[in-house]
């Protein structure tokens, strides 16, 4: 891998004093920030060759002062011996000797589950349609059959880790992301319950909630479903309260939130339940709760009789044991009646239906790959950031006349000007908009 | 990953004997040459991990010549002789199995591409060890592991990205030992399964792991799959133990497998790691002190002026150094 090889020559070991840059970072065109996490920084960088997009995640040193970061480890292990359509790839590991932090290189994709989801909710007020929906889910699906056929489970999945190419020969292909937490689970040395709490809540596995030891690669089809009724309905199915501190507490109300929807569950259905720790210790009376009966086909608003919601049901089964496997729910009816799922999810298959434009995502143009914010942020990088972020939106004379302040350079009257212009335009089109202009301008003229 | 198959072991990591002499005399001849040009071989890793090279030293040249470089064959021995130590510390610190195994495997790859001369052995086997429990998830803290053999935590931090970058990142390594159960399981399905047989198997699979162990310090692990090491250490321990017809139950398994590989190679495989763990020698302490004193003089030229000085002055000490050396990494 890159930088792996032929660093015994001395090539690679040389590189990187404190003050120098990594020679890699050279092969690259920083675009920006694009995301940030407990782990670090994600980048959107260019290749200077091949102009492709790449989104580089930067893990910092672990905090601890115990060397690598595991999770970087566990990600970059995973991947580099993973290769699938729908499971994003690893193009490079770069490291940076100056503050011994790793860079992970990923094949860019311009959206994610969470993204497309929040844009049908808050923007155009209506469903996915129906081929979309199900070319997602097929191709999760698919990715996840591979990853468990490999003996990994993800034990992360959300929509926000679900991505979706944008254009280019994979538009619309899903990419399934964020290995951090992943595990293999052929053989593992210790109960894999040991290194706390997985899954963002919301998603997690009824058998996680209760506290279950040996969970198996049937938590990941529970999220699934989770994110199959929220492509339905554009909110979450379990929106429980998350009980934070004390570690991996007692998730009450995301216990409620499901109960709520599929009833109760009782050990004859899920004959394993009475040995699960938070089942037997009874301690917030969970067992003798009353809930009514289960009624999940009124809440994602399917037919009871419907294919989808037969498969959504068993995805959502209380049973780990019974729960669909990737393989079982990928041979489900739902796949095999019109419309057929395809390979570009995004496409519009009926006539006369309009071609959604997801926007891209926002990239902060003031941080750079070592992760510090620019203290004079050069204007036409903002403007372009800007402008190649919604140039979709912008009025045609807007979009020039900014080409032509930014251009200028960095004037700092022009640039004041110029950004209040901005936010002045900005204000009439889209909130958002106006925000990502407010942090601007207050970065800029805090540093003027 | 259980699928060996697509692994980056099977593809970038089984090699032929030749690339193996190919990338060990490339190492050993840089190692050398830097000992010509400046007087000494060690590379100094720094706290952030990258790698600088010695300055040259002011000695004439007539006095370096003085130093004389590891051959090849030297190097074998030391790394075969730190392999056995990471089995040694491993077992120490009570690690699963397959702890040692993966850190072995590391150990290997990492000296494929440079030579003792240039990292000390010593450090990198504890980077392996280090490497291994963060990767098979069996964390353990680099002061844990450090305070327990008594050595120096940083340098093993030091050590870690160099370690991991010259792996190319190839985490997932699969050793023979999980091999070891899957044939042994089979087996169990080979001979109908009666009591007696059943505890003759469990005494097989108890008496493999030993065998693979050894052949662990070969340089097998680094030309044949972990399947064919399995079986080469049952078919020896069958030997012993007699406890199935193997060339039957081989006879069995090549009709089987899904690669078209026939029972004549695979027997020949084989064959080439018995041959490969028959001609494992572990060096002697006698052996190890001889060595242990060129490296020091390659590493730093300086600290071997003052050790021969100390040398005379009492000839227990430098004893005591090298049994130090030898018992250090399995305290605690």
């Amino acid at each position: 891998m890159g930088d792996g090889r032929g660093i015994a020559g001395g090539t690679g070991g040389a590189a990187g004093g404190v003050s120098n840059r990594p020679v890699w970072m050279q092969q690259y065109d920083l675009m920006g920030k694009i995301g940030e996490g407990t782990y670090g920084l994600v980048f959107l960088a260019k290749t200077k060759k091949q102009k492709s997009c790449i989104a580089i995640k930067k893990f910092k040193q672990s905090k601890d002062g115990d060397g690598v970061s595991p999770t970087a480890i566990r990600e970059i292990m995973l991947l580099r011996e993973l290769s699938h359509d729908n499971v994003v790839k690893l193009v490079n590991v770069h490291i940076n000797h100056a503050d011994m932090s790793l860079y992970l290189a990923f094949d860019y994709a311009e959206h994610d589950l969470y993204e497309i989801i929040r844009h049908h909710r808050e923007k155009l007020n209506h469903s996915i349609n129906q081929y979309t929906v199900k070319s997602l889910l097929w191709q999760l699906l698919n990715g996840l059959n591979y990853l468990h056929s490999n003996w990994v489970i993800h034990r992360d999945l959300k929509p926000s880790n679900i991505l979706v190419m944008g254009d280019g020969d994979e538009q619309g292909v899903v990419k399934i992301g964020d290995f951090g937490l992943a595990r293999i689970y052929q053989a593992p040395l210790k109960p894999l319950s040991d290194n706390g709490v997985v899954v963002t809540i919301w998603y997690r596995a009824p058998e996680l909630l209760l506290r279950g030891k040996h969970y198996t690669s049937a938590v990941d089809i529970w999220a699934v479903g989770c994110i199959f009724a929220e492509l339905l309905t554009l909110k979450p199915l379990f929106q429980g309260v998350e009980v934070k501190g004390t570690s991996n507490p007692f998730q009450f109300d995301q216990l409620d939130k499901i109960f709520k929807v599929l009833g109760h569950p009782t050990p004859d259905k899920w004959p394993t339940l009475v040995h699960l720790p938070h089942w037997q210790n009874d301690q917030q009376h969970i067992q003798g709760l009353k809930y009514d009966n289960p009624c999940l086909h009124n809440y994602v608003h399917l037919p009871p009789k419907s294919p989808a919601y037969d498969l959504l049901s068993k995805m959502l089964e209380y049973d780990p044991r019974k729960r669909l496997t990737a393989a079982q729910a990928l041979e489900h009816e739902y796949f095999r009646i019109d419309p057929l799922p395809g390979r570009n999810a995004l496409v519009t298959t009926q006539p006369g239906e309009k071609i959604i434009n997801y926007p891209a995502r926002p990239v902060d143009t003031s941080t750079d790959f070592e992760g510090t914010t620019s203290i004079h942020p050069q204007p036409e990088m903002l403007f372009l950031g800007v402008l190649q972020h919604h140039q979709l939106c912008l009025p045609e004379q807007v979009h020039v006349q900014f080409l032509w302040l930014g251009c200028r350079g960095c004037h700092k009257q022009t640039c004041q000007l110029s950004i209040l212009l901005l936010k002045l335009v900005l204000e009439d089109l889209i909130q958002e908009l106006c925000l990502f202009n407010v942090v601007l301008q207050h970065k800029h003229i805090n540093s003027s | 990953m259980a699928d060996f198959r697509t692994s980056t072991h099977r593809s970038k990591w089984i090699l032929t004997p030749r690339d193996l002499l190919e990338k060990r005399e490339a190492a050993n001849w840089r190692a050398r040459k830097m000992l010509e040009d400046l007087g000494l071989t060690r590379l100094d890793v720094d706290i952030d991990g990258s790698i600088s090279y010695p300055e040259p030293l002011q000695d004439s040249k007539a006095e370096r010549h003085s130093i004389k470089a590891l051959n090849c064959e030297e190097e074998q021995l030391l790394r075969v002789f730190y392999e056995q130590k990471i089995q040694e510390v491993c077992g120490a610190f009570k690690f699963p199995h397959k702890i040692q195994g993966t850190a072995i495997i590391y150990f290997k790859r990492f000296y494929l591409q440079w030579s003792v001369m240039e990292h000390h052995p010593k450090h990198i086997m504890l980077t392996c060890v280090y490497a291994s429990c963060k990767v098979e998830e069996n964390h353990v803290s680099a002061e844990e592991l450090g305070k327990g053999i008594q050595q120096d935590h940083q340098m093993i931090l030091n050590n870690e990205m160099v370690v991991l970058q010259s792996l190319g990142f190839d985490l997932i390594v699969y050793a023979p030992y999980r091999s070891i159960e899957g044939f042994i399981d089979d087996m169990e399905g080979f001979t109908e399964a009666r009591d007696s047989v059943q505890t003759k198997l469990k005494e097989l699979q108890v008496a493999a792991k030993f065998e693979v162990d050894r052949a662990m310090l070969t340089d097998a692990p680094l030309l044949f799959p972990p399947g064919q090491l399995a079986l080469a250490a049952l078919r020896r321990s069958n030997e012993i133990l007699k406890v199935i017809n193997f060339e039957r139950y081989l006879e069995r398994i090549t009709s089987a497998e899904r690669n078209s590989q026939n029972a004549s190679q695979l027997v020949e495989s084989l064959n080439a790691i018995d041959l490969l763990v028959d001609k494992l020698s572990i060096p002697t302490a006698k052996d190890m002190r001889h060595i242990d004193r060129k490296l020091r003089s390659c590493l730093d030229p300086s600290s071997q002026e003052e050790s021969k000085k100390r040398e005379k002055k009492s000839k227990h000490k430098s004893k005591r150094a090298l049994s130090e050396m030898q018992e250090d990494h399995i305290e605690g």
